[in-house]
């Protein structure tokens, strides 16, 4: 019995002699990243996490209100799963009490983490979803992209203007969200134009398709004169091989999901000449947005994908917010709020994907950026389009 | 240890707590969840863990295993004190579950014991009522700790729905069917498609329809309806399996769920690959709690009755079965319809727990997740498929921080299960409520 007593006695202490380091993390600020480091789309997880492994490594403090905080960063896999991100984004919230969100990177994973994150008033900014469903009603959730219906009429009137087309065809992958979406502002836009009809084609596959021949068939014989494919990396090289076998010899014109991956790797020398509307360009970058990549590549070995180069500015415009609130008080309930309030308020946040300030619906205002694959195989600004 | 000193161990707890009714047990779990509540959060600072374990400790452990691995393999940096979380999480594991539980269970046993006997006098429904309404009010306090829990519960009841729904078509009935998440799919549109198109206003599906302030009360005739149209669309799968089976029906099966899938990819008015969101907040764990022992009381009873046993007769041998004057067609249609009923409504469910869906998420993945579930739990067993999808829904999560390791571990157990229990853990066991719920005589004495 006394033993037992003793035992307890030291256990006491020892709790006592350990618990004031657990005291001490009043001066860390924790920002969860709900990312998907493993499943389907392992490439973007990591590429997020390489993007803030280096904010982390050069700015592992913040100044808020004359006080220094540490910057805790915490990666919760969401498995490219909506129930996964569900459960992620609830354990960052109420287990981990992250002060703010980055992330999720996709839109299947963001609108029903962006549910999540406003109803326990925490604010998110989601890099790369484009659904407007994520932000939609939802004060405490933002986006760090620009939506499609900016994104298709800029690359309608490029095609228009830049390359002269009248007819346009579009092919693109009926089965995912992305580039049904686009594909469909772009037909709007273009047929605003040239009038309806002018999109001559307009061919739909599934996810997972690797035969073009049919839609090339179709589109070769519309007799389009540019082709919009606003489909990932991983399916611009069999598109553009479909293409130059079925004799279509006309510019092909992509979107952003263009910029992500390996896409030159992939491609070799048959993408090059093509354009593509983003959010910014690699080659021929200046300043801040030089320097990033620059740091990117040489500590990562990769030329940063635009995941990468979102997921920085959605970090650094956070950072700024948490900042703009001109001290913290302790309380993570009110913190959180007043860094929501705060990340409203931001005017012209020079990102380097462009300058940021968000609409009163959470989504950015920003420009576009169109490149040119050059004969070197980079990603040349071309030009710039804002709205 | 030697192996005698094994033997008296396991002795010397069955001998304690062997004569502990399922009453006793609740009990206990409700009294650990009450002690949680009120001394959990002091007792983790003390043991200096950062919060209070979110999942039995577990979690804990594997973060901190993480840690580990991290440092090693990636040298990131690692602090040793998180090392001291590991026997703090087992000393919160063992003081706050299991000693109360053990202590609860033991010392309530003659009274529990007693008070089952009595109640097992009376209709089925009192002992029942008894035991759900313990088991829920143990379930809500323990998710009453964390949201993280809520939804964590939320979703591994609805797993266990699911996955029971699938036992009866690929255990009970012995064909390898894959088109649950496509059955799941239509519940979950459909419901969907009730409750937003009728209730809410929506860009995709227009303004709502009908306007009263009690609108909730109809989230059982949503689910319901999910429930029926997925039956519906089992019929596409249940005749062809009137000659088909095996691989054959296999490969039928996964082409209807790919057909489903891209139904739904290509149906503009239902959102298309962006899919519907919004669905209002009515699955509260109430609901689920409910629909979950609705759902697995009405399947127990549909397996244990003569449409169970013909299902049986079917997979030993389907002729002799006919011969036997069993209506084979009858009883597969049964089968294929009762199974997609349910998994349309743990669909519906889903749909309204995460209060947003799309087609993607009823994918091979999905597939692979429930298959997993049911054939770990054990085939043919009602209780295979609650502790196939407790146990494999927990293990997802609180092996969460170890990344890709997870999808190492858990298809190893599963490899493990499979070469020693060929038929997964607790497989061929009737569920007898009666018994379940019954008194248990102490070892060595006599009823």
């Amino acid at each position: 019995m006394r033993k037992g007593r003793l035992l307890i006695a030291v256990l006491l202490c020892a709790g006592l002699v350990i618990s004031p380091s657990v005291w001490a993390a009043s001066d860390v600020i924790n920002i969860g990243f709900p990312i998907p480091l493993t499943g389907d789309n392992p490439d973007v997880g990591a590429s997020s996490k390489n993007a803030a492994e280096m904010y982390l490594k050069k700015f592992p403090t913040v100044d808020v209100g004359g006080k220094t905080y540490k910057l805790n960063f915490i990666y919760e896999d969401n498995e490219f799963k909506a129930e996964s991100a569900v459960k992620a984004l609830t354990k960052l919230i109420t287990e981990e009490e992250v002060l703010a969100i980055i992330g999720p990177q996709a839109s299947a994973q963001a609108v029903p983490a962006g549910e999540i994150a406003n109803n326990n008033a925490t604010p998110m900014i989601s890099p790369w979803s484009t659904n407007p469903n994520t932000t939609l009603n939802r004060p405490y959730v933002f986006r760090g992209c620009f939506l499609d219906p900016f994104q298709g009429p800029v690359a309608a009137n490029f095609v228009t203007e830049e390359l002269g087309a009248k007819k346009a065809a579009v092919l693109y992958d009926i089965a995912s969200d992305y580039p049904k979406g686009l594909a469909e502002f772009f037909k709007q836009a273009f047929e605003k134009i040239h009038g309806p009809g002018s999109v001559v084609a307009f061919e739909s596959f599934t996810t997972g398709d690797k035969d073009f021949s049919a839609q090339m068939a179709n589109i070769v014989a519309s007799g389009a004169d540019v082709l919009f494919t606003p489909q990932y990396y991983s399916e611009v090289p069999l598109i553009v091989r479909a293409a130059k076998e079925n004799g279509f010899t006309k510019p092909i014109m992509g979107s952003d999901s263009w910029g992500s991956g390996d896409l030159m790797g992939l491609c070799g020398d048959d993408c090059k000449g093509f354009y593509f509307s983003t959010h910014y360009a690699a080659a021929g970058a200046k300043g801040a947005t030089k320097e990033f990549i620059d740091e990117y590549t040489a500590a990562y070995g990769k030329t940063p994908d635009d995941v990468a180069a979102l997921t920085w500015d959605s970090l650094g415009i956070m950072i700024q917010a948490i900042q703009n609130t001109g001290g913290l008080s302790g309380n993570i309930k009110a913190d959180r709020t007043k860094v929501k309030d705060a990340l409203a308020a931001i005017k012209d946040y020079p990102g380097i994907t462009g300058k940021m300030t968000f609409t009163p619906e959470g989504d950015p205002i920003k420009c576009a950026v169109v490149v040119k694959i050059n004969e070197e195989g980079k990603f040349a600004f071309h030009e710039s389009v804002c709205p | 240890m030697s192996g005698t000193d094994h033997a008296t161990i396991a002795n010397f707890f069955r001998r304690l707590l062997g004569g502990v009714p399922l009453l006793g047990w609740l009990l206990g779990f409700l009294a650990a969840v009450l002690i949680e509540q009120a001394v959990g959060t002091p007792l983790a600072q003390i043991l200096s863990l950062p919060k209070m374990p979110v999942l039995f400790g577990i979690l804990t452990i594997s973060k901190v295993i993480a840690a580990v691995i991290n440092a090693v393999f990636k040298d990131a940096a690692f602090d040793p004190a998180i090392l001291v979380h590991v026997p703090a999480a087992l000393a919160y594991l063992a003081l706050v579950y299991l000693a109360p539980i053990a202590a609860v269970a033991r010392i309530s046993a003659r009274a529990s014991n007693r008070a089952a006997t009595a109640m097992g006098r009376w209709n089925l429904l009192v002992p029942a009522a008894v035991h759900l309404g313990l088991m829920y009010a143990a379930l809500h306090t323990w998710a009453g700790m964390s949201d993280y829990r809520l939804i964590t519960l939320k979703i591994t009841l609805i797993a266990v729905l699911l996955t029971l729904s699938l036992n009866i078509i690929n255990g009970y009935m012995g064909e390898f069917s894959c088109s649950h998440p496509g059955f799941m799919a239509v519940g979950a549109y459909m419901s969907s498609l009730f409750t937003v198109g009728l209730f809410v206003d929506d860009k995709v599906l227009g303004k709502a329809l009908v306007v009263f302030s009690l609108d909730f009360l109809n989230f059982p005739l949503a689910l319901i309806f999910g429930g029926l149209c997925a039956s519906v669309a089992a019929l596409l799968v249940a005749i062809p399996s009137f000659k088909t089976r095996g691989d054959y029906l296999a490969i039928i099966s996964l082409a209807f769920l790919f057909i489903i899938k891209s139904l739904f990819e290509n149906l503009q008015g239902l959102g298309g690959s962006r899919g519907i969101a919004g669905q209002p907040d009515w699955a509260a764990l109430p609901v689920i709690f409910a629909v979950v022992g609705l759902g697995i009381w009405s399947i127990n009873n549909f397996v244990t009755s003569t449409y169970g046993k013909a299902l049986n007769a079917v997979r030993d041998d389907e002729l002799a079965a006919e011969a036997m004057t069993v209506n084979t067609r009858q009883a597969k249609m049964t089968a294929f319809l009762v199974g997609a009923f349910w998994a349309g409504v743990a669909g519906g469910l889903l749909a309204h727990v995460l209060r947003y869906i799309n087609p993607a998420m009823f994918g091979i993945q999905k597939l692979a997740e429930v298959l997993a579930m049911v054939y770990f739990g054990g085939l043919n067993s009602v209780y295979g498929s609650i502790v196939g999808a407790v146990s494999i829904g927990l293990l997802g999560e609180a092996l969460r921080p170890l990344e890709i390791l997870k999808w190492i571990i858990i298809p190893l157990l599963l490899i493990l299960v499979m070469i020693y229990r060929p038929t997964g853990l607790v497989a061929f066991r009737d569920f007898d409520l009666r018994e379940a719920m019954g008194p248990k005589t102490e070892p060595g004495q006599r009823k």
